[in-house]
């Protein structure tokens, strides 16, 4: 079987990617501080944290798709250090809501993105039918995704970030909302990633699916990385007798809210301010009181 | 593959995309070409044909009219065509107040009882006879409505009749008295205009209208797909990992949008052409507009400047918004914004137009397809709208390419 990904660019465990002093704000809000992190090639990395504690932010700044405040993000492709859009080219993600278009088939989506790293549509097609085999997709291939169930848009996407042969994957909750088999389904295909010498960053919200995957844990709390290593090394530095004790360990303190995140227009702000209604019901009203009182 | 090739490739990968995605979506297919090509020959050629076979349904209504008088007047009962109408006569009521008081009628026209009661007085006023008159009926009925139409064309024909009479009574010639003034020759002939400029001339006043609020409308809702949608469908964030600039992903979105938009401009202009040439083939009163090759080519010019201005803004203001409701409120009223000087540039005079007006936005584009389905072709104007016209594309384009790299374009409302 010919390999799932690509490992072109260097030695395995040779520097991929470096974050340098990485912060990232919106407004007021800081959502990542001060991140230090090198990933190697052939890393299998899972990012575990809770929601809004930042790891889709440090995906997107890893991507490119955000330029960090502060600090800088480094990719060290085939020739030394380039521009993170170089790193683009070498990189299949799937982002948490799949982005497929629902009026297109699954191989006209996939052949969407090859075309965009510029590959032959013989080429492109080829390797979909091996990922499609893969992951028992085959017969689904010229179905709009419109009528796809989750698991079903999950696996295209999973195909489609592969189909141009990256030397990294980028996959934000893969499993989410899938059935027990189709989870094991792309457990198994980002083993067989890993087999072949690529590079997975693997953001998740469960602790037990990121210890099965990925040799390393960073686990992001209020946009901090508080802890990266090997389960073990995560153990041994809480000194818990699970991952699970060490993760609530490392991650003890309140998670944050936003409540003002700033991403109005200014006239949509004062706007919303006047029509705000700035005292809620009291607590003793029922909701038949409240209905009443408007 | 060389960097322009690979540019071009995805530029191309996109539009591509973009359009196989439009016409799988039939509600927009149906919106954006459909409906203009079917608009105009509805317009003017089945609405009239539809008006014909009405009146025409109309003039079989069996009617009852009534004539109140105060002896039966049978000089205009004679007029009163019988054909399809029940006609009786009857003496006026007493009581009424004036003639168009119902009185005792009212119930009976109310109800249908008659369709029209025509009440006619005679009187003296100068030594002359003279007739008072009113008609009763249910404005909102329309047998009722055919049955005034017919009475008031037989009181027209009485009234030139009893003027004749008059006039020849004092030795007066109806004709020459009524009609001292008159056109000598054929009408027609007169005018040194051909059919074909007269029709130019005719569709000057409304073919540039189309084509503006066409542009801006048809391009509307793609443009809003395209980013807006590609936002809120969370499309946008796996398409931004690809390697793919953000300038090429603008350039291949306009491309598409401009294709579509100006796809529903020229079915419009062609199924306008087409009524017209329908209209023309069957009556001699109207002609195809002639134009020479180069006004073809300015045509062409100015509206592509103009789509090229408009999508890139609406593209713009719409990949800002998080959500196609968000889009949709933010780009209505900018049709508005363009229909409104798209009217006002309808009533400027073209004759002695200053050099200015071929600056403003909008009124630039509108005057130049004016000028030019007239037949008419100023060095002085063309420079005007054209340059104008080149740099509020650029700005719209360089506006579009700013928005198209804001950072917040990965972030959807779910």
């Amino acid at each position: 079987m010919k390999p799932l990904i690509q490992n072109a660019a260097g030695d395995s465990l040779s520097a991929l990617l470096t974050l340098n002093g990485v912060s990232k704000h919106f407004g007021h809000i800081e959502a990542l501080s001060r991140v230090d992190l090198t990933l190697n090639r052939g890393d299998v990395v899972g990012l575990v944290g809770g929601n809004g504690a930042g790891k889709t932010t440090l995906l997107r700044l890893m991507c490119g798709l955000y330029q960090p405040t502060d600090g800088n993000v480094v990719y060290h492709g085939e020739n030394g250090d380039q521009p993170l859009v170089e790193m683009r080219n070498h990189l299949g993600v799937v982002p948490e809501g799949t982005g497929l278009y629902h009026r297109l088939t699954a191989w006209e989506n996939i052949r969407y993105h090859t075309r965009l790293h510029g590959i032959e549509d013989e080429v492109a097609w080829e390797k979909t039918l091996q990922l499609a085999d893969a992951l028992s997709f085959t017969g689904e291939l010229g179905r709009p995704t419109r009528g796809f169930s989750r698991g079903m848009r999950q696996k295209a996407a999973i195909i489609r970030a592969l189909a141009h042969s990256p030397d990294i994957l980028l996959l934000d909750e893969p499993t989410g909302g899938l059935d027990v088999t189709s989870a094991r389904e792309v457990r198994s295909l980002v083993g067989q990633v890993r087999d072949s010498g690529g590079t997975v960053i693997y953001s998740t919200h469960h602790l037990a699916e990121a210890q099965q995957v990925c040799d390393r844990i960073i686990i992001i709390h209020n946009g901090e990385v508080r802890a990266d290593g090997s389960p073990d090394e995560l153990m041994e530095q809480t000194k818990e007798e699970n991952l699970e004790d060490a993760y609530v360990s490392l991650t003890a303190d309140a998670a944050r809210i936003y409540d003002d995140v700033d991403t109005e227009g200014k006239i949509a702000k004062i706007w919303r301010k006047l029509l705000t209604p700035r005292r809620l019901p009291s607590n003793t009203s029922t909701p038949e009181e409240v209905n009443e009182d408007e | 593959m060389s960097k322009l090739k690979g540019r071009m490739f995805r530029v191309r990968a996109v539009a591509t995309k973009e359009l196989i995605d439009f016409v799988r979506d039939w509600r927009t297919l149906i919106a954006v070409i459909l409906i203009p090509l079917i608009i105009f020959p509805l317009l003017f050629i089945a609405l009239p044909l539809l008006l014909e076979s009405q009146a025409e349904e109309r003039s079989e209504f069996e009617l009852r009219i009534v004539v109140q008088s105060e002896s039966e007047v049978t000089d205009f009962m004679a007029f009163l065509d019988g054909d399809n109408a029940n006609i009786t006569w009857e003496e006026l009521p007493a009581g009424i107040a004036n003639l168009s008081d119902p009185g005792p009628d009212y119930s009976r026209v109310r109800e249908h009882g008659v369709n029209a009661i025509l009440r006619l007085e005679g009187g003296v006023e100068d030594n002359s006879t003279i007739w008072n008159y009113s008609i009763l009926r249910d404005s909102t009925d329309e047998m009722a409505n055919e049955a005034t139409k017919r009475i008031v064309t037989a009181l027209d024909t009485w009234e030139e009749l009893l003027i004749e009479a008059t006039l020849e009574e004092n030795d007066l010639n109806p004709n020459t008295t009524l009609n001292p003034i008159r056109w000598g020759g054929d009408i027609d002939a007169s005018d040194v205009a051909t059919k074909g400029e007269q029709a130019g001339f005719a569709l000057s006043l409304f073919i540039p209208l189309i084509v503006a609020t066409w542009t801006a409308t048809s391009a509307m809702q793609p443009s809003i797909d395209m980013t807006a949608g590609e936002r809120e469908r969370g499309t946008m964030e796996a398409l931004l990992c690809a390697p793919i600039s953000r300038f090429e992903l603008l350039l291949g979105k306009w491309i598409a949008v401009a294709l579509i938009s100006a796809t529903g401009v020229l079915a419009q202009v062609c199924a306008l052409f087409f009524a017209i040439g329908f209209i023309a083939s069957s009556s001699d009163m109207f002609g195809v507009p002639e134009l020479s090759l180069s006004a073809i080519l300015l045509m062409l010019m100015s509206i592509l400047l103009f789509a090229i201005m408009v999508v890139a803004f609406q593209l713009a203001l719409a990949v800002r918004s998080r959500s196609t409701k968000e889009a949709g409120s933010t780009l209505g009223p900018m049709i508005i914004a363009i229909i409104f000087p798209a009217m006002f540039a309808q009533f400027i005079n073209l004759e002695g137009v200053e050099g200015y007006w071929f600056l403003i936005p909008v009124v630039n584009v509108l005057l130049a397809l004016r000028e030019i389905l007239t037949n008419t072709i100023i060095l002085e104007h063309i420079i005007l709208w054209a340059g104008s016209s080149l740099i509020y594309a650029l700005l719209a384009a360089y506006y579009a390419s700013r928005q198209f790299n804001r950072e917040d374009l990965v972030d959807s409302i779910n």
